[in-house]
């Protein structure tokens, strides 16, 4: 994909800013955390493990990705999904926390015609410039996941960008830093000492949606995939709360 | 269900279906008699083609611009970045297919307007000073009209994510109704324009249009039935999308009813009903100018109502599972 000279310099320029920010700040990080690999390894490429397991369902992680974007009314860049499955007194409840996959193939990248979306190289966020984005909606159409929005002010594109400016300095996204249960995993999955490449290795984890071939950056530990529209489990009452405005998967 | 494309988005598809449909089919008649007599006895029917194809596409072009985030956000706001932030389009090429779509679309643009500058001439005919011109034009026309007409198909056909509209055959069904509509558009254009005069050169032009109708009607009909017995005859997403068009599905009827009888089914009918003897047992052709007005406006009307099917069912169907 060519990209036009003022997207270049604009691009170039936060990368070289958020690289050195995270030279500097990480190699002063105490923590030992698996942001530390930024700094030694330049093929960083960031995931996260939801481990539903630990997951309480209790919104913390929303509200805090709400807060640290001031997200508008009516949009989302991360949400939690209830699946509730069985008839009494066979019956279960899991959480499904959703936010952006930063797919290795992803389609919004592959559409957008302006090149406003696109994937970092230096660590495999996917990103939006709102500076470039013209608004189209390309990106939202192919998305899998339904996790892109139009944001009312900017009239671009927006979604979870892996808190980009928390991460570019070493410290972890929001909604890992909040959550309660620590379901939330984030680091380095290239780096096999860190915690993420570690859980993604000693765990039989899964990804949404395997056979749109996004290949996700997002991976799931005992994640329940039922959906209340498909009849894989038969005579089973499936049902999905988004706690989104759009109430309906898509 | 939220509909991110909406009513600009299907006054585009369609606008920008008829205009490239029209020049396409402008185009092929004048180089199909290489200004002979097929060119020579059809000259209007080109000149038609000609004088239609930029209106619809400027303003179905015009049209998407109010689906854009940015052009609403700078409305609300009087920001003039935002209000000309799609000029980013052009800033760059990529494999994108709205991207590679503008280009041609922008092309498209330019080329029909410089193409129906050479029909505008009141005195214009097949062997005036301007035919090599046009002849040139229209080798370009053709490919030109044909590209704005699939790649619509195609920007919609590339996504999984979409299984109603994740079909190869989808930019086929686009480019049939595209032509269909173009031919619908000069029919209804030459029955207005031409009510006075020699009842034969009328017939002659009504007569090729109408039979040309007919045939694309039949293959956008051919079409559909693939399209939806790929879909239905198949497991998991397209199979579960295209229920929306099936019996039990909310668009059932505005597909089965708008589309398909009303748009495609009665007007083909009535225009084999009057070519037919002509074709078969070289009869004259005799209509009324309100019988084509008529059936142009059906297949016009047939044409939008596909492109509003088409647009709400991709977008209130997706992939089935998590
Ligand atoms: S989840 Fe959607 S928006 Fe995020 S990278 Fe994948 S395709 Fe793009
Ligand atoms: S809305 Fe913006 S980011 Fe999405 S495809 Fe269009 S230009 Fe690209
Ligand atoms: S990583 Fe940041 S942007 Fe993404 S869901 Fe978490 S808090 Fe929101």
């Amino acid at each position: 994909m060519s990209e036009h000279g003022e997207g270049i310099s604009r691009r170039g320029l936060l990368n070289r800013i958020s690289l050195g920010a995270a030279t500097v700040t990480v190699a002063a990080a105490t923590s030992g955390n698996a942001l530390a690999a930024v700094a030694k390894d330049s093929q960083v490429h960031y995931a996260m493990v939801l481990d539903t397991r630990r997951c309480i369902g209790c919104h913390a992680c929303s509200v805090a990705c709400k807060t640290e974007f001031a997200v508008p009314l009516g949009a989302t860049r991360s949400w939690v999904e209830y699946v509730e499955k069985g008839t009494y007194p066979n019956v279960s409840r899991h959480f499904l926390p959703r936010l952006c996959n930063h797919c290795r193939n992803p389609q919004c990248v592959n559409v957008c015609p302006t090149g406003a979306t696109f994937k970092r190289s230096e660590d495999g966020i996917v990103v939006v410039d709102k500076e470039i984005c013209i608004g189209c909606k390309y990106c939202i159409q192919a998305c899998p996941y339904d996790v892109r929005f139009i944001h009312p002010d900017t009239g671009a594109a927006d979604k979870c960008d892996f808190c980009l400016h928390r991460v570019s300095r070493g410290v972890a996204p929001s909604c890992v830093n909040t959550c309660q249960g620590k379901a939330r995993i984030f680091g380095d999955m290239n780096d096999p000492t860190s915690e993420v490449a570690q859980m993604i290795a000693t765990n039989p984890v899964t990804v949404l949606r395997q056979g749109m071939g996004t290949r996700p950056s997002v991976f799931y530990i005992a994640a329940d995939h039922s959906d209340p529209r498909e009849t894989r489990i038969p005579n089973q009452y499936v049902r999905v709360d988004t706690h989104r405005r759009i109430q309906e998967r898509r | 269900m939220e509909l991110h494309w909406g009513l600009p988005v299907i006054i585009y598809l369609f606008l920008a279906g008829l205009g490239a449909g029209a020049l396409t089919v402008s185009g092929s008649v004048l180089l199909r008699g290489g200004g002979g007599w097929f060119a020579g006895q059809h000259f209007r029917i080109a000149r038609y083609g000609a004088l239609l194809a930029p209106l619809p596409l400027i303003v179905g072009t015009g049209m998407i611009v109010f689906e854009l985030g940015t052009f609403r956000a700078g409305i609300e706001q009087f920001d003039i970045a935002k209000l000309f932030r799609w000029i980013n389009l052009f800033k760059t090429i990529n494999l994108s297919p709205m991207n590679i779509g503008s280009w041609v679309l922008g092309l498209c643009i330019l080329f029909s307007l410089a193409y129906a500058w050479t029909f505008l001439t009141p005195t214009a005919c097949a062997k005036d000073d301007q035919c090599k011109v046009r002849r040139v034009m229209a080798w370009i026309a053709v490919p030109l009209g044909i590209a704005v007409a699939i790649y619509t198909g195609i920007m919609l056909g590339a996504m999984p994510s979409r299984p109603f509209w994740n079909s190869q055959i989808l930019a086929m069904l686009f480019l049939f109704s595209a032509l269909s509509t173009g031919v619908a558009g000069i029919l209804c254009m030459h029955a207005i324009c031409h009510c006075e005069e020699n009842q034969e050169l009328r017939a002659q032009a009504g007569y090729i249009l109408s039979v040309s109708d007919a045939l694309l009607i039949g293959l956008e009909l051919l079409i559909i039935f693939l399209f939806i017995m790929f879909a239905h005859l198949t497991i998991g997403d397209p199979a579960h999308a295209i229920a929306v068009i099936l019996p039990g599905g909310v668009l059932v009827w505005w597909f089965w009813i708008g589309v398909v009888l009303f748009g495609m089914l009665v007007p083909g009918l009535v225009e084999l009903r009057y070519t037919l003897p002509k074709l078969l047992h070289h009869n004259p052709y005799r209509v009324l100018r309100s019988v084509e007005i008529a059936i142009g406006v059906l297949v016009l009307a047939g044409g939008f109502l596909l492109r509003y099917v088409i647009v709400v069912a991709g977008q209130i169907t997706g992939p089935v599972g998590m």
